[in-house]
């Protein structure tokens, strides 16, 4: 550990960090554009400039100051010196980030940063989350001295999901570097010199693109931006930022688990983005996830329960679909009925789940359903796994908890359920195709319930279907591949009178003269706590927005 | 009348010099069999060291010190030989490339024995199509004469150069954007430290020298360090105790040009002032000196008053100016020096990389005030603001003298000391292109202020007579700040 002097504070920081991280740590804030702690440090922006200080050359021993020239906060790193190269006997570092250089240093770079900038606030995505913006607010003049004309270079189209303003762009090369050194594809690069450096993909002369940002990661090049010039189509002027709530949550697209922050306003999910996590994404997320929250916002989304009628699917009541499921379960031996949790719900939706087919269905007979297995990509910094489930792992133990852990998988499972009389089938995976041998079984099925938040195959060959809802409208935790254990949050409302999966369930126990009286997530998570060995520890309290890793 | 003293060209004009024979008549390579003869590695260090030379290329560091930074037990080492002359005003190393090439080859292999290097680049300017062709001719006949390549004369010594054009970047002869640009990347300066000693080409210690530096070598080590500390002068630096001898020694290649009447390249004694330069030069065409610019486009500008700056390392930091690279350009009164300041805008502002935010916005910026105010379009205030004082009543108050402002005079002072502060001398750029753009754009117009306010009143260029295009240094705070630590001051 290395003592530094910042500022007024006397602080601690670990060997090898750099000055923007040890004064972030402290609450002090160093501005930077260029600098990302995800990527390589080339200084360019010179924003995070601070005043070290040292021994002056040719003053008598001991006598330390401020250093000539400024040093680049990102650059420099603190390490524990040698007992005689302590600053004032004990220091291993001294440095002021807002000395009157400091603060007229920055204002000149923030001068320099706005004179080609178009100053387009009014009709920039960026804006309220941007960094200029703020910067500017915060350490910038408040007049411009710039009377020449603005450089304007082009908008440019660079791929299916990214637009770069040109104009907007301060050159930090944030985005090239990204796509060297995390996703390793290199379609950025710099073209020109000087004042008219454009970020650009390669082009032939006729300006014909050889190569598209069309890389599964290339979304996160818009995060990264500091400035609006990357902007993302998905999100190009749906919102203002500053309308939109927030909440962590947890990607629901794979395995992985990437934690994200849901970005939401009442009429639904705008966007998501990537959440800082050291062992899981570090700070970026896969396209796949991040535009592929769509279904949440669909407008077919299963709204009211429906019912077979005629061989046909019609609306009707929570009552009335419960009273159907009553008559039907009421009259079947516990050996016929099959019920299958879902590797997209919640830990909380299975144990619900599981808890209604032991005690009160007293079937042993579970199962696991959802998305089939993917493609896997591998980026040098990061991987989409291949299970497109984000709770695979929680839902098969969960579900096995009170059942040995046999939970019945892909063949055993079809096979089961072409035996049985009723099949209360949980999916959340509507998009999921059915192979013939799995419609065979389910068409065989007498009487088949099936939960889900979108028409599919499976709700076609139902005899109930009940609307469930999406990651983004429940609490809940996922336990990701690597055994991680994560919150997802409530956003949104469910659309029209779907619910909440276990609520759901509850709700078809008590109607089959069960006792179950969960109220809120958080109960059903003290519950798995005291019942499934391995999440002893997975209360939401300490679960909170870093994750518990299982043992 | 000073005299030339010619070392490294003195044989420049011999017929085929270029090539091998010819050089090895006139002492070729015999100061490298020296070398590898009489001395051991750290003998030719320490020569390098004792002669004082310092680095030719413009920042004026001596090169023994450079030497001693680099680590000796990181292998492989390189060395760098910048080839990549392109500050303007400058012309000295495209010809001993053109014409002497196996002299810089000679210097290489010194510095490869002194060093215990195995491989050399050479990045060679691109628009020296001939030196490079020069250059490759006699780096081919090298090997076929075993001064190159492996185990050389049979010493076991291994020395590889390979030359590299350059693609026509003014920043690439910065040394770590010539690194960059060497390995194949864009070409933009990186940040110090490291300095390149310690990590340079290829991620290892390298040595980045200049061709004049280079040439120096076989002459230290043939003649000697006594004959070469003989010439130019040692002062001493009496910040240290004692005194720390701070050596100019050795002879420049001043590249003179301009208004003189026979300009081109001069090899003369550093210590030499502005008028014995103009003398040596044929001297001045025209009328009067109006001004001299030392050390290449980026150094600041001396005024007439200035002439007797004796033109070395040490005499022109202490004037707030730069040897660089011994490019001299002298005017004569018929020269405009906001259009002269335009014109070296214009190049800094082409010429930035582009990778730092000061240089990248502020050398356009800095360019188009100077390119307003030479259009007659700068702007000018007369603003009355109470001035106190006895008044004409004979009673203390408002004097209601009025004063002009020149706005973009002082803009201009502003946002060149923001790329590059010249008073402090620090810069918020990465490299010293920086400072190679605020210290003209500053000095030009502090020093020259009468002509720039002359130009803006009248809305269009007017050249000044000399007398009246400056004022004397007494009265302007340019040179009033200029920094002379006492210790100097006996100079």
């Amino acid at each position: 550990m290395a003592l530094v002097k910042l500022n007024d504070l006397e602080i601690e920081v670990e060997d090898g960090t750099n000055i923007v991280e040890a004064a972030r740590q402290h609450g002090i804030e160093v501005p930077h554009y260029c600098y990302h702690p995800g990527l390589s440090r080339p200084a360019n922006c010179r924003m995070c400039l601070v005043e070290p200080y040292g021994p002056i050359p040719g003053a008598p021993p001991g006598t330390i100051g401020p250093a000539r020239q400024l040093a680049t906060g990102c650059t420099t790193t603190v390490r524990t010196a040698p007992p005689d190269r302590k600053l004032d006997d004990k220091y291993d570092a001294i440095v002021q980030t807002d000395s009157p250089r400091v603060k007229k240093a920055r204002e000149d770079i923030l001068e320099f940063l706005l004179v080609h900038h178009p100053l387009d606030c009014p009709v920039c995505d960026q804006a309220g989350e941007c960094d200029l913006q703020d910067y500017s607010y915060r350490h910038g003049s408040d007049k411009s001295r710039y009377l020449e004309v603005k450089n304007v270079p082009p908008k440019k189209d660079l791929g299916p999901d990214v637009l770069l303003y040109s104009t907007r762009c301060v050159v930090c090369t944030r985005c090239i570097r990204f796509a060297e050194e995390v996703s390793g594809t290199g379609e950025l690069g710099l073209i020109n010199r000087g004042s008219h450096d454009e970020i650009d993909i390669p082009r032939s002369h006729e300006g014909v693109p050889l190569q598209v940002l069309d890389n599964k990661l290339a979304g996160n090049v818009v995060d990264i931006c500091p400035v609006g010039a990357l902007i993302s189509k998905d999100f190009l002027f749906k919102s203002r930022p500053w309308f939109m709530e927030k909440a962590n949550s947890v990607c629901s697209g794979c395995s992985v688990g990437c934690n994200i922050t849901v970005e939401y306003k009442a009429d639904g999910v705008y966007r998501l983005k990537p959440r800082f996590h050291e062992d899981i994404n570090q700070h970026w997320m896969c396209d796949d996830g991040r535009l592929g929250y769509h279904y949440v916002n669909s407008d077919d989304r299963l709204q009211l329960p429906l019912k077979r009628v005629d061989d046909e699917l019609m609306p009707t009541h929570w009552a009335d679909a419960l009273t159907v499921i009553q008559e039907q379960l009421s009259e079947v031996a516990a050996e016929d009925i099959v019920v299958i949790g879902s590797a997209q719900g919640t830990n909380e939706d299975n144990y619900v789940l599981q808890q209604f087919a032991h005690d009160v269905l007293q079937t042993t007979q579970l199962g696991l359903f959802g998305q089939l297995p993917g493609e896997e990509h591998k980026f040098p910094q990061f991987t989409i796994e291949a299970d497109k489930n984000p709770n695979t792992a929680g839902a098969r133990t969960i579900l096995g908890s009170a059942n040995g852990n046999v939970v019945l998988e892909d063949e055993a499972l079809w096979e089961k359920v072409s035996g049985a009389k009723v099949v209360y089938l949980v999916s959340g995976a509507p998009e999921r195709p059915l192979e013939d041998a799995e419609k065979a079984a389910l068409e065989n099925v007498e009487f088949l319930i099936v939960q889900d938040i979108l028409p599919s195959e499976v709700t076609q060959l139902a005899d109930v279907v009940l609307p469930g809802t999406t990651f983004a409208e429940k609490d809940g935790t996922f336990t990701n591949s690597t055994g991680w254990v994560q919150r997802i949050r409530k956003t949104i409302d469910p659309p029209g009178e779907a619910r909440v999966d276990w609520e759901i369930t509850q709700q078809l126990a008590k109607q089959l003269g069960g006792e179950m009286n969960y109220h809120f997530a958080g109960e059903i998570a003290l519950a798995i706590a005291e019942n499934v060995p391995d999440y002893a520890d997975t209360t939401h309290q300490k679960i909170g927005d870093a994750g518990i890793k299982l043992a | 009348m000073v005299e030339e003293r010619r070392i490294l060209y003195e044989h420049l004009d011999v017929p085929d010099i270029n090539t091998f024979d010819v050089f090895r008549q006139y002492d070729g390579y015999t100061r490298f069999e020296k070398a590898i003869a009489e001395y051991q590695p750290e003998e030719i260090a320490q020569m390098v060291l004792d002669s004082g030379l310092k680095g030719r290329g413009g920042a004026g560091f001596s090169t023994g010190e450079k030497w001693s930074f680099v680590p000796r037990d990181i292998k492989p080492c390189y060395l760098c030989c910048n080839a990549d002359e392109s500050e303007p005003g400058t012309f000295s190393n495209r010809y001993v490339l053109e014409k002497n090439p196996h002299l810089l080859i000679e210097g290489i292999l010194i510095c490869c024995y002194a060093m215990g290097i195995e491989t050399t680049y050479i990045y060679i300017r691109g628009e020296f199509t001939l030196g490079k062709k020069m250059l490759d001719a006699a780096i081919k006949e090298a090997y076929e004469k075993g001064y190159l390549g492996k185990d050389i004369r049979g010493t076991g010594l291994n020395v590889d150069i390979y030359s590299h054009p350059g693609a026509g970047a003014y920043i690439c002869g910065e040394e770590t954007g010539l690194i960059e640009s060497l390995e194949g990347k864009r070409g933009q300066p990186r940040n110090k430290p490291p300095f390149p000693a310690v990590e340079g080409v290829f991620r290892k210690p390298t040595v980045v020298q200049n061709v004049e530096t280079l040439c120096n070598l076989p002459f230290i080590v043939g003649n000697g360090v006594e004959w070469y500390t003989q010439m130019g002068p040692t002062y001493a630096d009496t910040r240290f105790d004692p005194p720390k001898p701070d050596a100019n020694t050795g002879t420049k290649l001043y590249c003179i040009s301009g208004d003189v009447n026979e300009p081109g390249v001069y090899e003369l004694d550093l210590g030499l002032t502005c008028t014995e330069l103009i003398e040596v030069a044929g001297g001045l065409r025209g009328e009067e000196v109006k001004a001299v610019i030392p050390g290449g486009s980026s150094a600041p500008i001396l005024t007439h008053y200035e002439l007797d700056t004796r033109l070395d390392f040490t005499s022109l930091t202490l004037a707030k100016s730069m040897l660089g690279s011994g490019g001299i350009i002298v005017m004569n009164e018929t020269r405009n020096i906001v259009d002269c300041l335009l014109n070296i805008m214009k190049f800094y502002a082409h010429e930035s990389c582009g990778q730092c935010t000061p240089c990248r916005w502020g050398t356009p910026w800095v360019r188009d005030i100077v390119q307003r105010i030479a259009d007659g379009n700068g702007r000018k205030d007369t603003i009355t603001r109470p001035k106190f004082g006895v008044a004409e009543n004979g009673r203390w108050g408002d004097t209601g003298e009025t004063e002009e402002i020149y706005e973009d005079l002082d803009l201009l002072e502003s946002v060149a000391n923001n790329i590059a502060n010249v008073d402090t001398m620090t810069w918020n750029t990465i490299c010293v292109f920086g400072i190679a753009v605020s210290w003209p754009a500053v000095s030009y117009m502090r020093k020259f202020r009468p002509e720039f306010e002359a130009t803006i009143r009248e809305g269009k260029l007017v050249t000044l007579p000399v007398a009246e295009a400056t004022v004397p240094p007494e009265e302007n705070y340019a040179y009033q700040q200029r920094f002379v630590p006492k210790e100097f001051a006996d100079l």
